[in-house]
This record gives C-alpha cells, sequence and structure tokens, in this order.
C-alpha cells in the first residue's frame, strides 16, 4: 500500500507533536509532503501523486475548527473539477481519505455541551463532503488531543497508532491488527542485534500460534451457529 | 493473567527496554497489547464455543 501524507502546518519546526509523527513514520511505503514548505503548487505532480496513492492522510492542526490555510490553499488549487470529476472519470475513486488532527483542547471538550461545542466529524464535514465527491472513502479520523500532555507510555502508544492509521488495512478490526504486526514481524526481528534475535523468534511464534489458535476458535463457532436453529 | 502471558510480557519488556530506537521499543510494546487482546478474545470465544454447546435441548 502507498500513502501519501500531506502535512498542513504553518510552523512545522517549532511543532513538536508534528516532529514526532514525522519521527515515526512508518519505515517505507510513505510519499511525505509538507504542503507550506512550497513555494509554487506544481499541480501536475501533485496530482500524480494522488493518483499514485492508495491512501491520502491530511495530517494538521486544528485551526478554528478547520485545518492551516495551506490545505485549503492546496485544495483549491489542485482538486480542480475537470481533476475530480470534471470528466466522469474520478480518478480518485476507492483512495482512502484519512485526517490526522492535532488538538489543544481534550478529546471531550468535541462534542455537545462541551468547551468547543463541536464534534470533530462536524468540523472535518466539509473535508468529507470532497471524499465524497470524489467517490474516495473517507477513514475515521485519527485525533491526537493536547500532545503536550502524553507522557511516555501514551507517547510509544501513539507511534503505533499513527503508523497503523497510516498503513493498516481497514476496517481496524483484530484481524486487521494480526496482519499488520505479522507482516512486520520479520523485518522487525532481522533488525534486532544477534543476540537478541532469539528472543524476537520465540515472541512472534507465541504470537502467530495465538493468531492461528484464534481463527481456530472463530471457525468452530461458525460452525456450531450453523448448525444451531436459532 | 496466567503466569504464561506474565512470563510473556516479562520477554516482550526486556525485549522493549533493550531498543535504543523509540520507534522499535514502541512496536514491541504495541505486539504486547495485541497479544493481551488475542488472549481476551480467546477466552471470550472459547467461553461462547462452551455455552453453545452445553446446550440440554440437544442431549
Amino acid at each position: 500500500m502507498k500513502t501519501l501524507v500531506l502535512v498542513a502546518h504553518p510552523h512545522l519546526a517549532d511543532s513538536s507533536s508534528q516532529q514526532f509523527l514525522k519521527e515515526s513514520l512508518p519505515a517505507t511505503g510513505i510519499d511525505w509532503e509538507w504542503l507550506d514548505g512550497q513555494q509554487v503548487i506544481d499541480v501536475d505532480q501533485e496530482q500524480t501523486r494522488l493518483r499514485q496513492a492508495d491512501r491520502v492522510i491530511l495530517q494538521f492542526p486544528l485551526y478554528w475548527f478547520a485545518a492551516p490555510a495551506s490545505l485549503k490553499q492546496w485544495e483549491d488549487t489542485v482538486l480542480t473539477r475537470k481533476f475530480v470529476y470534471g470528466d466522469h472519470r474520478y480518478p480518485l475513486a476507492g483512495k482512502e481519505l484519512g485526517v490526522v488532527v492535532t488538538t489543544g483542547m481534550p478529546g471531550k471538550a468535541f462534542q455537545r455541551g462541551g468547551a468547543e461545542g463541536i464534534t470533530l466529524d462536524a468540523a472535518l464535514a466539509p473535508l468529507a463532503a470532497v471524499a465524497q465527491r470524489a467517490k474516495m472513502i473517507w477513514l475515521p479520523t485519527l485525533a491526537i488531543h493536547q500532545f503536550g500532555y502524553l507522557d511516555e507510555s501514551e507517547k510509544l502508544q501513539l507511534v503505533i497508532r499513527y503508523q497503523r492509521y497510516l498503513t493498516q488495512a481497514q476496517p481496524d478490526s483484530l484481524t486487521s491488527r494480526q496482519a499488520w504486526f505479522a507482516e512486520r514481524l520479520p523485518e522487525m526481528i532481522d533488525r534486532l542485534p544477534a543476540d537478541q534475535q532469539a528472543k524476537g523468534k520465540l515472541i512472534a511464534s507465541v504470537f502467530e500460534q495465538k493468531s492461528a489458535d484464534l481463527d481456530q476458535l472463530a471457525d468452530t463457532l461458525a460452525l456450531i451457529k450453523e448448525q444451531s436453529d436459532d | 493473567m496466567t503466569e504464561n502471558a506474565a512470563w510473556l510480557n516479562e520477554q516482550i519488556d526486556q525485549l522493549a527496554q533493550q531498543q535504543e530506537k523509540f520507534t522499535d521499543r514502541a512496536f514491541w510494546l504495541a505486539l504486547k497489547q495485541l497479544i493481551a487482546e488475542q488472549d481476551r478474545r480467546a477466552d471470550q470465544l472459547g467461553g461462547e464455543v462452551d455455552g453453545r454447546t452445553w446446550s440440554p435441548d440437544q442431549w
């Protein structure tokens, strides 16, 4: 899978959350682009990058319940009517569109009665409408609230949540999660120093056995359900 | 948590601690969480298999 990550942030170097996400990018399969870093938007090149991607991620801090201006400028320039649907060819159809949004307020603020009084889904509705118009598949949003308050353990979890959001098959089920880890384990074991590889392999084999056991249990259950009358 | 699960967690924690890269450490710790999720799901599915199999109607 090829994922295009478009980052909109006027002061990227000063943003600890954006720097953290950049450091957390998966090693392969990612085309990363900082929208504010371009003097001129090359429309053909941007459209080519979109065509080549299976999943497109829009990543930005929430400014006044919307993305920073650079994303809107990119949309208005690159997503021409003709490109998106004008000639009835829909080159983006079937691709996934996801949003990684950082907010300074906690998650509970984004609901009716909360401090912000609006849900993130409501704030991001214009982007979801673009996805629908382009016949893209809208992914559930990955929201990162109050990054500065995360402790070490939460940051460790965020690394993998973010990597999975960029590259894991949807929907985010246990089966998809197992497949994502199984695909990466051989390379992760290879990267271990020689004296740690045996332990890595042992852990991997237990994980694989548990995956197989779960499959078998699910099969057994399906069989029982099929045979019962209810 | 069973003895086996505790032992496995310890192995993963040790391996994670030895990783210099933050993202590598994150990977192994996330795998530990996923394995815990597998164990929970296996318990639940196993319980459902038992429950559905234990059916006096079909004796």
